[in-house]
Parts: structure tokens; sequence; C-alpha cells
């Protein structure tokens, strides 16, 4: 491995040294213009191998820190919970029959999983985060990724028990978003800051002749075939630019930080099998004081539960 | 114990260390570089070829989590590397001025050409993350490095 010879093998070991270092250097250069499959091929051989004891640390942490939440609080919960189904069994029972009437079950027919996020924590990982459920739990590609707050972001790429995401702030998040009552449409992408903390949420293309009002909700329209209709992005913070008799832009205060979420929502199934529409969902759980939607709570129950 | 073990073993547990923190731990930016300063260490005891071969390596083992820049890590570390390896050629000191110059530099060089392999659409302005972001993440790098080194004595008698 030594730099230094001595006598006629200098020059040799020298350009063969060389030459070694133009080929990995020539390999180095081009593993950006790779196909993205075969990046996320060989980003995966390297995650759940030489890496996987790492990504292990990380998803017990995860785990001890949800353990960690006091047992009092879990026990308030619980005694909340059994009150209030004791209460509501009939209604359940109803509500059950009533569904079935109305083939509701069908259309939202998709579970929302549970899920842990894990970040990396490396350089070119912001951004992306890792889920702990993956295709043979039924997720999908592009798959909706919401925590108790709202939205955070989106599944990019699925393996089996694993899967991966990117969130609000990543540079081509973009979400077709509406007004509440669904009167004033724009979407909303990331404008980023000099700094990531200065990463904002940015209501775009609405509409000049429309104007919204600070702390109005902006929740996704359902438009592009990704999200369902009904899930909050943000609220309104000011006006951010305004092209005369064009339109106005609009900054949003987030709903979720992405940072701050630590367990998840990821739905299940593929696109034509998600629920189309989650107002009355979301709605409902936000005035509950709950999380948006209800999971299932048990992976094994797959897609179509 | 042969300094060759020792440079060795204090690049590997250099580079365990820093996916424990980053990865393990998710410490992100609150923990140093540790790779580069593996890497730094390492190449300064091999050829030009086995340096890229290190950096190709650690950069590959970082691109893993970067969804959103695949092998820009791979390509700065591989050519810190070559770099790092050219040094003996260059530089024969050391003096705790030059460990601390090239510690910098080379984290600093590493951050520049990750900044320039990971495209415009998501590098951010260069004065906020080159001569502010890197260089407080060089400094932290630097300091993390002399100290790991002076604790091993895997590299400058100096230091020690």
């Amino acid at each position: 491995m030594s730099a230094y010879h001595i006598g006629e093998d200098v020059e040799p070991t020298a350009r063969r040294q060389n030459i070694i270092a133009l080929v990995i250097v020539g390999l180095a250069l081009a593993s950006p213009f790779m196909p993205t499959a075969r990046q996320q091929q060989l980003a995966f051989l390297l995650r759940n191998s030489l890496l996987r004891p790492f990504v292990m640390i990380q998803e017990g942490m995860a785990a001890a820190s949800l353990h960690a939440v006091s047992t009092e609080e879990f026990q308030a919960r619980l005694d909340s919970a059994v009150s209030a189904l004791t209460n509501q069994s009939t209604l359940a029972e109803e509500n059950r029959r009533l569904r079935n009437l109305l083939d509701l079950s069908r259309r939202l027919g998709t579970a929302y999983l549970p899920a842990s996020v894990l970040r990396a924590g490396t350089a070119g990982s912001e951004s992306m985060f890792q889920l702990d459920v993956g295709s043979d739990h039924g997720i999908h590609v592009n798959a909706p990724v919401i925590a108790s707050g709202g939205l955070i972001g989106v599944v990019r790429e699925v393996r089996a028990g694993m899967s991966i995401g990117m969130d609000w702030t990543h540079p081509e998040f973009w979400a077709s978003a509406m007004t509440m009552d669904g009167e004033i449409y724009g979407h909303v992408r990331v404008e980023r800051g000099s700094f990531r903390e200065g990463y904002r949420l940015l209501l775009d293309g609405i509409p000049f002749h429309d104007q919204l009002e600070p702390g109005m909700a902006i929740v996704t329209s359902g438009l592009g075939g990704v999200f369902p209709r009904g899930i909050t992005v943000g609220t309104v913070d000011q006006l951010a630019a305004e092209t005369a008799g064009w339109r106005r832009s609009y900054w949003l205060r987030p709903a979720v930080f992405p940072g701050s979420a630590t367990h998840v929502l990821v739905a299940v199934g593929t696109m034509s099998e998600r629920p189309a529409d989650l107002t009355e969902v979301i709605q409902d759980s936000t005035s509950e004081g709950a999380g948006p939607i209800a999971g299932p709570g048990d992976r094994s129950e797959g897609p179509g539960s | 114990m042969s300094k060759a073990f020792r440079v060795s073993a204090v690049v590997v547990g250099l580079a365990l260390l820093h996916f424990l923190l980053h990865v393990g731990f998710g410490l992100g930016d609150v923990a140093p570089d540790l790779l580069t300063v593996a890497l730094l260490v390492g190449v300064r005891e091999v050829d030009v070829g086995w340096g890229a071969g290190i950096g190709f390596v650690l950069g590959l083992l970082e691109d893993a989590f970067a969804a959103l820049a695949f092998g820009a890590s791979t390509v700065a570390m591989t050519i810190v590397g070559v770099a790092g390896a050219r040094t003996r050629d260059l530089f024969v000191g050391d003096s705790l001025l030059f460990l601390v110059s090239y510690l910098f530099v080379g984290k600093w060089l590493r951050d520049l050409v990750y900044w320039i392999s990971v495209g415009e659409d998501i590098r951010q302005p260069f004065i906020e993350s080159m001569l502010i972001g890197s260089g407080l993440a060089a400094a932290y790098a630097t300091l993390v490095g002399v100290v790991a080194i002076a604790i091993s004595g895997s590299l400058w008698e100096t230091v020690r």
C-alpha cells in the first residue's frame, strides 16, 4: 500500500496507481447518472447489509422513545377510550350497517397504517425519511404520509418491510390544494430559504381576484391523483407575492413540521383503492382532538381492511 | 502496535462512530463529519489508487441514505481521497498547524465538491452553504479530528 518505493519499480507502480485512481474517479463521476432504479437497488443493498446495524439502532431508539411516554397518560387515554366505546357501541353497530348499505366501506376501504419515521442524518438525506412499513404491508409508491396535524409527504420507494418517503421540504414536492370550502384552488410547493430552517410552504397559483385571509385552512384538493381530498396542509400566513391581474401566492404555516414527526400514518393500497375524499374524516378527527384517521393498529391486516 | 494497524483502526473506528451518531442516533448536523476525518487520516498513509478506492467506498456508504442526490457524496469523497493521498507528495509536514490546515481544507473541499455535484435544484446559496455552513462544519470536524488523532496517535508524531 505504501507510496514510497525504491528502485526501478517506482514508475510502473505510480502509473498503475494513477490508472486505478482515474478508473475509480470515473466510476464515482458516473454514479449520479446511473438509472434511478439502479441507484435505489444499490442504496437498498447497502442499507440492508453493512449499514443495517445502524438502522436497527435508530429503530430501537424510536421504539424506546415511544415506550417512554408515561404510563399514566396511556392509562388516562385508555380510560377515556373505554368510556367512549362503551357509550357508542350501539352507534358503531348502526354506523357499520349503514355503511354496508351505502357501500361506503368499499369507498373507504383503504386503511392508513401506523409507521415509525427514521431519518438518516447523513449528507444528502435531508427531506427524505425511512418508514418501517413496506410492500409486504400493502404500501405502494405515491402513498400519502400523514401525521396527526396533517400532510407530511409521500412515499417514493417501496421495498419489503420498509419504504422511503419525501416530506414537503423536498424540492420535488408538489400538491394541489384548496381552501377548506373548496372555493379557491392552487398548488403547494416548498420555497427554499438560505438555510434549511428557512424553508417555507408556498401556496401558488391563486387567481388574482381571490383573496385569502390569514389563518384560513388549506387542504389537499384531490387533483393530481396522489393525495386524497381534504388532508390539512397548513394555514395561510401572509401574502407572498402578486402578479397584477394574474395571480397571487401566499406563505403557509405548515400543519406539520417534518422534523417533529416520529410516527405517521401511511396509506395502504393503490391510488384507485384509496378514498378520494378525507375531508369529513379529517374534520371529524380534528374536532375530536384525535389524529386525522384511525389506523387499523394491526399491520397484518393489509390493504382493504 | 504497528502504525499501519493503528491508522486502519482509527479509520474504521471513526467511520463506525460516524454512522452510529448520524444514522443510529439520528443526530444529523449536531454530530461532526467523522467520515471525512476518517478518509483524510487514512489516505495520508496510502497511494493515490487506494485513496480513491477508500473515498469511493465511504462515499457510497453515505449515499445509501441520499435519495436526494445519489452519487454526490461518492464523487466528493473520491476526489478528496485522491487529493489527500496526493498531499504526501506535496507536503511532508507533521506540525499541528499542518494537521489543522489539512483537515479543515479537506473537509471544506469535500463540501465544495458535494455542493457542485448535487445540482442546482437542491443546493443552497453558496455564501450561506459554503462560507458559513461548511466553514463551521470544517472547524468542527477539524477540532474533533485533531482530538481523535492526538488520542490515538495514529498519524502525526508532533501532535501526540
